[in-house]
């Protein structure tokens, strides 16, 4: 049987849209040596094993971990890489978990880095490539090449949410002032965390509406920009948890199922597509999850949620898929303050992704940062103890998701 | 670390040019893996995967392999590394105690992509890559000779590795059929084209289409789904230097280290004795010699002496290894069914006699930069 697992501290680089100033490697050093400064007992020598991951056909650097060797002092120690996409970050996590957990030969502790510097590079290209290899089958239903809207929904980013956007509308009969109420909160509480992109501590809802459409319902201010940025976080197991921090954060649940792929498959297949907000991955990815953490009431046990959201109607959708609040009330609870600093069930207040998306970090920044309210470190910090809380990430074709479940209790009662 | 037991695999033949679609020879192989276990998809709870986003040319591929992959509504992940290392994370899976069944597959079609041109953007893209001089066809040669100077080493003991190799091949049915020749010489082998001085064509494992799934388990339901599951009960893995020039390329730091974790968690003290045959992922008839030293088989430098033919002291790759097809994200993988089918006996035409201790390796990077090694036994 498993181990338990405990983080022990994180660490961020600096997140900007062009981080020239460093090389890739340099950039995930960055959020090491931070990561390494809030557990200051920790070296490199303490170091086990390392996880790694990015979206590689984003830099046009392939397995750039072989290259970062000496950046992450990984010289002669066990790796493992995993990439999933969109999730890659919530994978690595997940994977550095694993890898504690598992009592695998030689390895207790594990340094986790995820990183994205996507100036190197053009993410609307890598992202189109997700999109072109179902143009032939778009044809093939008699969808035209110049209809770009429907073609982008084959598989590249705001293609799909919009289409996710306008299905959620439909079923909860939101406004787009709903959705800019979403940014606001996100974007505000940005500019209290030191290591975000956007910071933007006087936006209202009227600048957001103010700005153009992306694609209906989505517009220029709702969406995420592209950063560059890495993020670190150190896994170990309890016992040596202890001596490392003072408040290790465990990690009690984890899951990452995948839904169907969210485009026209070769046989028509793809129910995903007639309603993109569904989700039965991220429904499947809570019950996994929770059941390992031991939560039966998610909306009275966790006390703070971190989800992956680039566009605001994802953040509505995903609080309620993840069992935070009942079907189509989540406008409500941003409506109340429910959802706010100070509120009963504080959602994303390091910003999210709404407000910083280096995408291959992205989904570990959320578990990164719900792990730090359980410490009492974030820079954001929510007034209330945090006992219990999750951290989110969604990728793939609107099909994959990945949840961690964390908690200053361990969780072994429970098993 | 407890055991795990290999309960069903499947690989695809191997072919210069599949003439089937990527995602068929997926299914095709993890659908055989759940045949040859008897299991259906509502056994799985957990899927590993391992792919290349360069390799398919497109950006988060493994998004569209989840329905094939038998990945739908289950907990799945991907490792973009070899398939020896998605391996070890379906292992992970297992040894947490939060999965009962993990379908691990890899593999690739370099038929559909130029493969040394998406191998070239694993190089340092300031100092290396614009060049183009370090990449991964230079680099073997540059191990190769390293590994003659230090040692004294003629080229004519790298082609008998060859030699071997591709003979084994001919007797494996799944092996890729160019790499197949009962009647190779050594004289053929160093005839044949140069690759990258002094490597010869005929010395390196070819790239080529194919896919292959192993399926793993908890002891106690393993034992419930076969009569004979092969048993992981070691693992090590290491990462080397990235720069040549900061590692000694006649030797492999990184195998020596994981083999050492892999055998003290096997309580295996004298590899060379107690380990029946190896299955080793040496991209080069060289590299071969490198890894079965660097895991303990042979004294450095000595590894032409050793008897690795099938009926051999220490009989290794007796399934061609890598040679028999080389399968970007999935040669590692190969190797290690290869090692579960010497256990189970179901060798056909290249089964070592008596075993029951098994090694099998893979790696990925420039001069097998990061190296994985499994110890897998049998017995109930």
């Amino acid at each position: 049987m498993g181990r338990q697992v405990a983080i022990v501290s994180a660490g961020f680089s600096e997140h900007a849209s062009k981080r020239s100033d460093v090389s890739m490697p340099e950039l995930i050093n960055e959020a090491i040596t931070d990561c390494l400064k809030n557990a200051p007992s920790v070296g490199f020598e303490d170091i086990d094993a390392y996880v790694n991951g990015n979206m590689p056909a984003f830099e046009g650097a392939n397995i750039p971990e072989l290259w970062m060797t000496d950046w992450m002092g990984a010289r002669n120690k066990p790796l493992l890489r995993v990439t999933t996409g969109g999730t890659t970050g919530g994978t690595v996590a997940i994977a550095g978990y694993y890898t504690v957990t598992s009592g695998i030969p030689g390895v207790d502790t594990v340094l986790a880095v995820a990183f994205e510097q996507q100036s190197q590079g053009d993410t609307s290209v890598g992202l189109a490539s997700v999109a072109y290899g179902e143009i032939s089958i778009l044809n093939t239903l008699g969808i035209s090449f110049d209809q770009l809207s429907r073609l982008l929904s084959a598989g590249a980013a705001i293609g799909v949410a919009a289409y996710q956007a306008t299905t959620y509308m439909r079923k909860t009969h939101i406004t787009e002032e709903d959705l800019a109420r979403v940014v606001v909160q996100n974007r505000r509480n940005a500019a209290k965390t030191w290591w975000t992109h956007l910071k933007m501590p006087d936006l209202t809802i009227e600048d957001v509406l103010d700005t153009p459409y992306v694609q209906y319902p989505l517009r220029y201010g709702m969406v995420c920009p592209a950063s560059d940025g890495a993020v670190a976080m150190l896994f170990t197991t309890e016992e040596k948890a202890k001596d490392m921090c003072d408040i290790p954060v465990y990690v009690n649940g984890v899951a990452s199922v995948a839904n169907e792929t969210a485009v026209l498959g070769y046989d028509g297949s793809g129910s995903a597509q007639l309603d993109p907000s569904m989700q039965l991955g991220a429904m499947r990815s809570s019950e996994l999850a929770y059941s390992q953490a031991g939560i039966s009431f998610p909306r009275k046990e966790i006390d703070y949620a971190e989800v992956y959201s680039p566009f605001p109607n994802q953040e509505l959708m995903w609080v309620e898929k993840l069992g935070l609040f009942e079907e189509t009330t989540a406008p409500q609870m941003y409506q109340t303050g429910v959802t706010a600093l100070n509120g009963e069930l504080p959602i994303n207040c390091s910003g999210g992704v709404n407000a910083t998306n280096a995408i291959g970090a992205s989904a570990m920044e959320r578990p990164a940062e719900a792990a730090l309210q359980i410490m009492g470190k974030a820079d954001n910090q929510v007034p209330k103890t945090v006992h219990t809380s999750i951290g989110h990430g969604w990728g793939g074709s609107l099909n994959l998701c990945t949840l961690m479940v964390m908690s200053d209790e361990p969780q072994r009662k429970w098993r | 670390m407890e055991k795990v037991g290999i309960v069903g695999y499947y690989q695809v033949k191997s072919y210069l040019d599949a003439n089937y679609g990527r995602y068929e020879m997926i299914f095709e192989a993890v659908r055989g893996a759940l045949d040859d276990a008897g299991l259906k998809k509502k056994d799985i709870t957990t899927v590993i995967s391992c792919t290349n986003d360069y390799y398919d040319g497109r950006t988060i591929s493994n998004c569209f392999t989840v329905e094939v992959g038998g990945g739908y509504m289950a907990d799945e992940s991907k490792v973009e590394m070899d398939g020896a290392h998605a391996v070890l994370y379906g292992l992970m899976r297992i040894l947490s105690g939060n999965h009962k069944l993990a379908v691990v597959w890899g593999g690739s079609m370099p038929s559909a992509f130029p493969y040394h041109s998406a191998r070239l953007f694993e190089t340092d893209p300031t100092w290396e890559r614009p060049l183009a001089y370090v990449n991964d066809i230079t680099s073997t040669g540059f191990q190769m000779r390293a590994y003659m100077e230090k040692y004294g080493v003629i080229a004519e003991d790298i082609a008998k590795v060859a030699v071997k190799n591709r003979k084994n091949a001919a007797k494996n049915s799944l092996a890729l059929a160019e790499s197949q020749n009962s009647d190779i010489t050594v004289k053929d082998v160093l005839d044949s084209d140069i690759y990258s001085v002094p490597v010869t064509e005929l010395m390196v494992a070819q790239p080529c289409d194919g896919v292959a799934a192993i399926l793993l388990a908890p002891e106690k339901q393993a034992l419930k789904i076969t009569e004979n599951p092969v048993w992981i009960t070691g693992v090590g893995f290491n990462q080397d230097a990235y720069y040549l020039g900061d590692r000694n390329l006649f030797e492999s730091k990184s195998m020596e280290l994981a083999g050492k974790t892999a055998f003290s968690a096997a309580g295996i003290k004298d590899p060379a004795n107690e380990i029946d045959t190896a299955e080793i992922f040496g991209t080069c008839a060289h590299e071969e010699l490198i890894l079965a030293e660097a895991l303990g088989f042979a004294e450095k430098g000595k590894g032409p002496v050793l008897n690795s033919e099938i009926s051999g002291d220490l009989p290794i790759n007796p399934s061609g290894g890598a040679m028999s097809g080389n399968v970007p994200c999935g040669t590692g993988l190969i190797r290690v069914i290869e090692a579960a089918k010497q256990i189970r006996g179901e060798a056909n035409g290249y089964q070592v006699k008596d075993v029951n201790k098994a090694v099998a390796s893979g790696q990925i990077g420039m001069c097998a930069q990061n190296n994985i090694v499994y110890v897998l036994e049998g017995g109930n």
